[in-house]
Formats: structure tokens, sequence, C-alpha cells
């Protein structure tokens, strides 16, 4: 019973090495590009801040990530918002997906990588570093400068370099 | 929305008034959510709000509309733990307000109202208005009053109860805009950029 209890360990363990090292070679960390990343600067009273990006899947397989991390907050959720007749409902979701060869836009108003409760003051000039972790557990660590935005939403910040002006407002 | 609860609005507002006014001001209590699918959104459709006088609480002492009598307000409900919404649209009004004439901002007041005063005190609000640096005054009360007002501006919210401290307010986000005489003149939607409040600025103070 032990032997075959430890054989089958010994396998598993076999088994996901083997997976482990398949995955450094295709993960979708690797193939997902993070453009101007970028956290909300806030009131100092404010208990939440929000991380936007645009998260660029350039593989052919549809990418998700799942979960967020930051030692700037205690709390890193995924959320989105629900326009509901007027009625801006903010809500988690378990995960954020990019098209296969497309792109998912974190913006103001839609999705966006919550930040609860703030380790230190988040201020202009300071850098914010996210984890952000992938369905099949590879990680991609992004630096988000944090920016005093005022009137944001029409379009990209100043000083975004790459990409083009979104048309769709 | 289910049927029996459309006829039943709908019979609250053929009703008098006065029982009109109590139907929809239970409506608030009686509606508390139990899930994801609110029913107060249809609640905005009310279809003009009738605005008017209110007074609330600033850190210096009570604040009433019509002590701003002769000015044009623009009135934004919202709350302090609000990550993004708020911000976007404070932001906005900010913008505007960089680009109006001496002139205009003596005769402009923003008036931040927290749709959560359980959490939001008067300085909290006003410290979190006066980031926006543009003499945006923060205005809370008991819930009853704040329920009271929003609900003749015709703004909705609802606090989503998720155990945790910093639970969401699901709120309405429109910017009401009340003209030199007091009276509600429109409700500007969320998707409102600088340009378009700056216009709204100016058709009213020219």
């Amino acid at each position: 019973m032990n032997t075959t209890l430890n054989k089958t360990l010994r396998l598993t363990g076999l088994a996901l090495a083997g997976l482990m090292s398949f995955s450094v070679q295709a993960n979708q960390a690797k193939q997902l590009q993070v453009d101007n990343p970028f956290v909300r600067e806030m009131p100092p009273v404010a208990p939440a801040t929000a991380a936007f990006m645009t998260l660029i899947n350039a593989g052919d397989q549809p990418i998700a990530v799942v979960r967020a991390d930051s030692d700037a907050a205690k709390t890193v959720e995924l959320h989105t918002h629900i326009d509901d007749n007027g009625v801006m409902r903010m809500r988690e979701i378990p995960e954020i997906s990019v098209p296969a060869i497309g792109q998912t836009e974190l913006k103001p108003g839609g999705l966006h990588v919550m930040l609860i409760g703030p380790t230190r003051a988040l201020t202009e000039g300071d850098i914010v570093d996210i984890k952000l972790i992938m369905q099949d557990g590879s990680e991609k660590m992004i630096q988000a400068p944090v920016r005093k935005i005022m009137g944001m939403g029409m379009n990209r910040p100043a000083g975004s370099g790459q990409g083009m002006m979104h048309k769709h407002h | 929305m289910p049927q029996h609860k459309l006829n039943r609005s709908f019979l609250l507002l053929t009703l008098a008034f006065g029982v009109f006014l109590a139907g929809s001001y239970a409506l608030i209590y009686v509606l508390k959510p139990t899930s994801d699918t609110h029913p107060s959104a249809n609640r905005i459709s009310l279809e003009s709000p009738p605005g008017g006088d209110f007074t609330l609480t600033s850190p210096n002492g009570e604040v009433s509309l019509s002590d701003f009598k002769g000015k044009l307000v623009l009135i934004y409900f919202g709350y302090t733990f609000c990550p993004d919404i708020c911000p976007t649209n404070l932001g906005n009004l900010s913008v505007a307000y960089r680009q109006i004439s001496q002139s205009q901002r003596d005769n402009l007041v923003i008036l931040f109202i927290s749709v959560d005063p359980e959490r939001d005190s008067p300085q909290r609000l006003q410290q979190y208005a006066d980031y926006f640096d543009s003499n945006i005054i923060g205005l809370t009360s008991t819930p009853e009053v704040i329920a009271e007002v929003a609900r003749r501006y015709g703004a909705v919210y609802e606090r989503v109860d998720d155990g945790s401290e910093n639970y969401a307010v699901d709120h309405s986000a429109f910017t009401y805009v009340v003209d030199q005489n007091g009276v509600l003149r429109e409700q500007l939607p969320h998707t409102h950029g600088p340009e378009q409040f700056l216009d709204v600025i100016n058709r009213y103070l020219n």
C-alpha cells in the first residue's frame, strides 16, 4: 500500500516537474505584454485605488489573468464595472481574459486591478510593483507608476509612449 | 422588473402626491438588495425628480442649497471609499473648473454628497473633496436625510454587503445641475468629460 502511494507520489512529482519545465518554455505570462500600466493617485483619505493598463496577447491562445498581488496594498482584487441604467456597480471578477492575438484594456469605469488598503501613501512618482498571476500559474511582474490623473478616461495620459488613441469614446 | 412591480409603481404614480412620496420613501427601505439583481436601477427613471432645498452637514456646520441662491450648483452623489467612478467624475469636474474664469468660479458651487454616511464623516469627506482643488464642498447627514435628498434628486445608491469593511456602494453617477434659482434643471451622465462639463457651465454662466 505504502509503496504504491510512494510510487504515485513520485510519478505525480515527476509529471509536475515535467509540466513546469514545459510551461517555462511557453507560458501565458510570456505571451502577455503589458502596455502603459499606471496607478491612480487618490486623495490621502481614500482607502482604495485602482491600477489600469492594456493587456496585449501576442499568442494564438487566449490568456486569463486570475489574480494580482502587490506589496503596496493589503488586498488586491480584479474588478469590473457594470453600468446598470446609470447605476455604476463595481464587482469582483474571477479573471480578466485576453483574447488570442488581441488585447484587453483596463481603464476607468471598466476593468481594473483594485488596490485596497494601501500599505504606504501612493503619490505621484511612486512606482507600484504588481504581480499578475495567469491561469497556468505563470507570473508577470509589472511596475506601474502612480499618476495624478484628472479627467481621465477621455484619452491616454500624457507620456504613454506607444499605442494608438482609442476612438471608442 | 416583474410585471407586478411595474403595476405597483404605476399605481403609486397615479395615487395622490402625498401617498406617492410615502411610497417611494418606503421603497428605498423595502427594496434592500439580496443578490446581484437589484431593482434599484429602475428607481432612477423617476421622470422628473423635483429636487428642491436641503440642509446637510459640512465640517463647518450646516449647509443648505438655498445658501447658494444666485449661483450655479453642481451636485454629485458619491463616497470616499469609491476607488474609480467618483474620482473620475470629480476629476473631470476639476479639469473643467481649471478652465473657467474667476467670475465663473465665483458663481459656481460644486457639492459632493455622501451616499455612505456611516463611513464618511464630514471631515473625511471634505479632505477627499479638497484633493480636487475645485472648492468642492463635502456634505453628509444621517442615513435618513441622505436617502430623502437622494430620492428627490433621482439619485439611487445601494450598499453591497459582502461582509467586509471595504464594502462598495453601488450608486448612480449623475451630476445634477441646479440653476441660480435653485431649480434642478439637468442630470449629466457619468460619461461626461471635462469639455462637456465646461459647455454646461458656460451655458448657465456666460
